[in-house]
C-alpha cells in the first residue's frame, strides 16, 4: 500500500495544520535551548573541574598511545573472535541437541540452554578465575577470559540456530527427504545452510554481547582494551580522559556490528521478499 | 567444602546476597522502564532535536559494555566533582543500558502497530491524545511483554556488575568471588548462587509468558 | 483560519462539498479543481482506472489527506485544519477502509463502542446497547466477544461499518470496502452498503464492483488522471457515457 514506506513513528502525526507548525517551530527551539544549556553545563564542569587541561588529552596525539590502545583493541578482538567461534559451535551442539529425537538429550541440552542464559558471565568468569585452579588446573589468562563469555553467550546461540531450522519451509526437508537423503545429510546440506541465513544478524547482535563481555578481562588481567587503558592512565595519569575515550571505542565497535546487523536482516528480507514472490507465481 | 558446611557457615550470607541482587534487578528495572518510555516518547516526539538525542541515548548505552560505564562512574567522575556511593552507581549503570534496550523494544512495539488502525481511530473522531492512549500505548505494550520480560533477566544478569565494586551485603557474583578468594569454596558456592539466578531467571520467564499468552494481539 | 460559510437552511446545503480541490504530490498532480457536491441521502459511487485519485479524492473528504487548495464543507462548514476541531467534524463523517482496519486489540463490541463512549460521551451501557442492535443489522452479532483476527474478512468489514454506523455520521465514506475481500465475501458487503442505501444514508462509495454502482448509485463520478471527467446517472453512464474515455475505461473492465 501506500502507506508502507511511512514508520509508525511518522504515522502518528497527521499533516500539520498552521497551529501545529507554529507549535512545533516554538517546542524544536526550546528543546534546542534545553539541549545546549545541558550541554554547556557539562562543558563548564569538565572546565572547572580542570579536566579540559591539554596534558589530558594531547596523550591521544602521541602515535604511542594509540599503539598501546591498537594493542588492546587486537586483545580485545582475539577474545571476541575466539569466544564468537567457540560459542558459535557450542550453540550449534546445543541446538543439535534441542531438536533431537532422544527425550534424554533434549532435556540435558534444554537444561544447558537455561543454565548458560540464567547466570551472569562474570559468574562464570570468576568460576573459571577462582574456581578451576582450586583443582590444579591453571589456565592462561587468555582462556580464563575467553571460556566464560563463550559459555556464557552458547545458551543464546543454540536458540537463534533453532529459530532459524524453524524458519526453513517444512517443505524444503521433505523434498530432500522424498529425493533419497539421510536425515542428518538433509540437515547439514539443505536445513542448516538455510537456518544460518535466516539468524546471521541475530548472530551479529550476538556478537555485540560478546564484545561486551570481554571488558571483564581485566579481572584476570589479559591485556585488553580495558586492561591497556588501565596501565595507560598510571602512565600519563589521565583517568577521565582514557576512560571516556575507550567507551567511544567501544561503542563505535560494537555500533559497527549492529549496523552490519541491520545491513545483514535488511538483505536478508529482501531475498525472502523476493523469494515470496517467485513461490506465489507457482513453479 | 560441602553443601551443609558452606551454608552454615554463609547461608545468611547467601539469602542476604539474593535479596540484594533481587532489590538491584528490580530497581533497575524500574528505572530503566521509566527512562525508556521517556527516551521512547523523545524518539517518537515531533521536535526533531528530541528525537536525535533519544536515538543518540539509544546508541551509546545500547552499546557501552557494562564495565566501561560503571568504572567511569565509579573512577571517572569524582574527577568533576561527581561522587556517588558504590551502590548508586551500579544502581545507575544497571539502570541506563537496560533503559536503552527497553526503548528499542517500546519502538519495536509501536512499528507493529497497523497505520491503518491509526487512520481509523482519527476517521471517528478521536484526537491525537486519545489515539496514542486507546490505540498506539495497549497495542505497542502487549506486543512488548516477551521482549521486556527477557530484558529483565538480561537485567539481572546485568547486577552482577555489583561484584567488581565493595558492596554490603554483597550480590550473589560477589559473594561467590569473596568466597573462593577467602576460603576454599570450590564448585558448590558457584553452583550456588548460579541455581538461584537460574532459578528467578525461570520465574520471571515463566510469569512472562504466562502474561503475554494473556494479552497478545492476534492478527 | 479558514473562512465559515454561511448557515444555509438544512434542503439547500449539501451534506459534502468540495469546491476547486487541488492536491500535488511533489510534481505529480493527483487532484485536479474537483468540484463536487452531495446532497443528504444521496449515494455517490466514484469509479475510475487505479491511480485516478479516486481514493485520495475519497479521503480529502475528512482530511486522511491534505489539499493544496480549494475547499471542503461539511454540512456547509469547512473542514477544519487540525486539533480537536477537525476530531469533531470527523466524528460526523464515517469511514470504511479497504483494509477494514478494526483494532486489533479490541472485541468486535468494543471496537464499534469505543467511538460513542470516547468521541461522544455516550453511556457505556447505552453505547453497549446500540453497538449490539448495529451488529445485529450487518449480522455479526454472534461475534461480538471475539477479537478482529478470528472473523473472516467479510465479518471484519461488516463490522467496521457497524463501527462508522455508531457514530450517527452524516455521511459515510467508502474507501474501496470490498477490494480486499475474497470473491466469496464480496456480496455480503454490498448488500449490507445497498440496504444502508435504501435506509437514506448519504454514501460517497469509491468502488469497482460495477453492478453495485449501476443498482444503488444515484450518481456516477467517473475520474481519471486526477480530474472528474464525467457525472451522470449510473443508467446513462453505463449505457452511453458522454465521453470517449469513461467509453474506453467500461471497454477495458468488460473484456476483462
Amino acid at each position: 500500500m501506500s502507506n508502507a514506506h511511512v514508520s509508525v513513528r511518522d504515522a502518528l502525526y497527521e499533516a500539520p495544520g498552521p497551529k501545529t507548525r507554529r507549535r512545533t517551530a516554538i517546542g524544536t527551539g526550546i528543546a534546542l535551548a534545553a539541549i545546549a544549556f545541558l550541554a554547556v553545563g557539562v562543558v563548564r564542569q569538565f572546565y572547572i573541574t580542570g579536566q579540559l587541561d591539554s596534558k589530558y588529552w594531547s596523550i591521544f596525539t602521541k602515535s604511542t598511545t594509540w599503539k598501546f590502545l591498537g594493542q588492546g583493541i587486537a586483545g580485545t578482538l582475539e577474545v571476541a573472535l575466539t569466544a564468537g567461534v567457540i560459542t558459535f559451535g557450542l550453540g550449534f551442539l546445543l541446538m543439535l541437541g534441542r531438536i533431537s529425537d532422544s527425550k534424554v538429550v533434549r532435556g540435558i541440552a534444554t537444561a544447558l540452554v537455561e543454565f548458560t542464559r540464567g547466570v551472569p558471565t562474570l559468574l562464570f568468569l570468576y568460576f573459571f578465575f577462582l574456581v578451576v585452579p582450586q583443582f590444579g588446573l591453571t589456565l592462561p589468562s587468555f582462556w580464563k577470559i575467553t571460556l566464560p563469555v563463550a559459555i556464557s553467550a552458547c545458551g543464546v546461540v543454540a536458540e537463534v540456530f533453532r529459530s532459524g531450522v524453524k524458519a526453513v519451509p517444512k517443505g524444503q526437508r521433505e523434498a530432500a527427504l522424498s529425493i533419497g537423503m539421510s536425515k542428518s545429510h538433509v540437515f547439514l546440506k539443505v536445513v542448516f545452510p538455510q537456518a544460518i541465513r535466516y539468524v546471521i544478524p541475530a548472530l551479529l547482535s550476538e556478537l555485540v554481547i560478546v564484545v561486551k563481555d570481554t571488558t571483564f578481562a581485566y579481572v584476570v588481567t589479559f591485556p585488553d582494551l580495558m586492561q591497556n587503558a588501565k596501565v595507560l592512565i598510571s602512565n600519563y595519569d589521565a583517568l577521565l580522559s582514557v576512560y571516556l575515550v575507550v567507551a567511544v571505542i567501544y561503542i563505535l565497535i560494537n555500533y559497527l556490528l549492529n549496523r552490519a546487523s541491520d545491513f545483514a536482516a535488511r538483505r536478508r528480507n529482501r531475498t525472502l521478499m523476493a523469494a515470496q514472490q517467485n513461490g506465489n507465481k507457482g513453479v | 567444602m560441602g553443601v551443609t558446611e558452606l551454608l552454615s557457615q554463609y547461608g545468611d550470607k547467601y539469602i542476604q546476597a539474593l535479596f540484594t541482587t533481587w532489590k538491584l534487578t528490580a530497581l533497575a528495572f524500574a528505572i530503566a522502564f521509566v527512562i525508556g518510555v521517556l527516551v521512547t516518547v523523545m524518539r517518537v516526539s515531533p521536535l526533531k532535536p528530541l528525537r536525535v538525542v533519544g536515538d543518540i541515548y539509544v546508541h551509546i548505552f545500547r552499546n557501552i559494555p557494562g564495565a566501561s560505564l560503571l568504572i567511569i562512574l565509579v573512577y571517572a567522575l569524582p574527577y568533576l566533582n561527581v561522587v556517588w556511593s558504590y551502590f548508586t552507581c551500579v544502581l545507575i549503570a544497571v539502570s541506563l543500558i537496560p533503559a536503552a534496550f527497553c526503548s528499542e523494544y517500546l519502538m519495536a512495539g509501536i512499528n507493529t502497530i497497523d497505520i491503518g488502525q491509526i487512520e481509523a481511530a482519527r476517521s471517528i473522531g478521536m484526537t491525537f491524545t486519545q489515539v496514542i492512549s486507546k490505540v498506539v500505548i495497549p497495542q505497542a505494550l502487549r506486543a512488548s511483554v516477551l521482549p521486556l520480560t527477557n530484558l529483565l533477566v538480561a537485567t539481572m544478569l546485568t547486577t552482577a556488575l555489583a561484584s567488581q565494586v565493595p558492596l554490603n551485603p554483597r550480590d550473589l557474583t560477589g559473594l561467590v568471588a569473596h568466597i573462593n578468594t577467602h576460603a576454599v569454596g570450590g564448585i558448590t558456592a558457584f553452583v550456588i548462587s548460579a541455581a538461584l539466578y537460574c532459578a528467578t531467571a525461570v520465574v520471571i520467564g515463566q510469569i512472562g509468558n504466562r502474561i503475554d499468552r494473556k494479552v497478545r494481539i492476534l492478527r | 483560519m479558514e473562512k465559515q460559510s454561511k448557515p444555509n437552511t438544512p434542503e439547500q446545503t449539501p451534506v459534502i462539498e468540495l469546491r476547486h480541490v487541488d492536491k500535488h504530490y511533489g510534481q505529480l498532480h493527483v487532484l485536479k479543481d474537483i468540484n463536487l457536491s452531495v446532497k443528504k441521502g444521496e449515494v455517490v459511487v466514484i469509479i475510475g482506472p487505479s491511480g485516478s485519485g479516486k481514493s485520495t479524492l475519497c479521503r480529502t473528504i475528512n482530511r486522511m489527506e491534505t489539499i493544496n487548495s480549494g475547499e471542503i464543507l461539511i454540512d456547509g462548514t469547512a473542514i477544519p485544519q487540525e486539533g480537536k476541531e477537525l476530531a469533531r467534524l470527523r466524528a460526523q463523517v464515517g469511514m470504511v477502509f479497504q483494509s477494514f482496519n478494526l483494532f486489533a486489540h479490541k472485541t468486535i463490541l468494543d471496537n464499534v463502542t469505543l467511538g460513542p463512549t470516547d468521541v461522544l460521551h455516550v453511556p457505556k451501557k447505552e453505547a453497549r446497547e446500540e453497538a449490539i442492535k448495529l451488529l445485529k443489522r450487518v449480522g455479526v452479532d454472534t461475534q461480538a466477544a471475539k477479537l478482529p483476527a478470528q472473523l473472516s474478512g467479510g465479518q471484519q468489514q461488516r463490522v467496521a461499518i457497524a463501527r462508522s454506523l455508531a457514530m450517527h455520521p452524516k455521511a459515510i465514506l467508502f474507501d474501496e470496502p470490498t477490494s480486499a475481500l475474497d470473491p466469496e465475501m464480496i456480496g455480503e458487503v454490498l448488500d449490507v452498503m445497498t440496504e444502508l442505501a435504501k435506509e437514506g444514508m448519504t454514501m460517497v462509495v469509491v468502488t469497482h464492483e460495477m453492478n453495485f454502482a449501476r443498482r444503488v448509485a444515484d450518481r456516477v463520478i467517473f475520474m481519471d488522471g486526477g480530474a472528474i471527467i464525467e457525472e451522470n446517472t449510473p443508467e446513462e453512464f453505463f449505457t452511453h457515457p458522454n465521453t470517449q474515455r469513461a467509453q474506453d475505461f467500461l471497454n477495458s473492465i468488460k473484456n476483462h
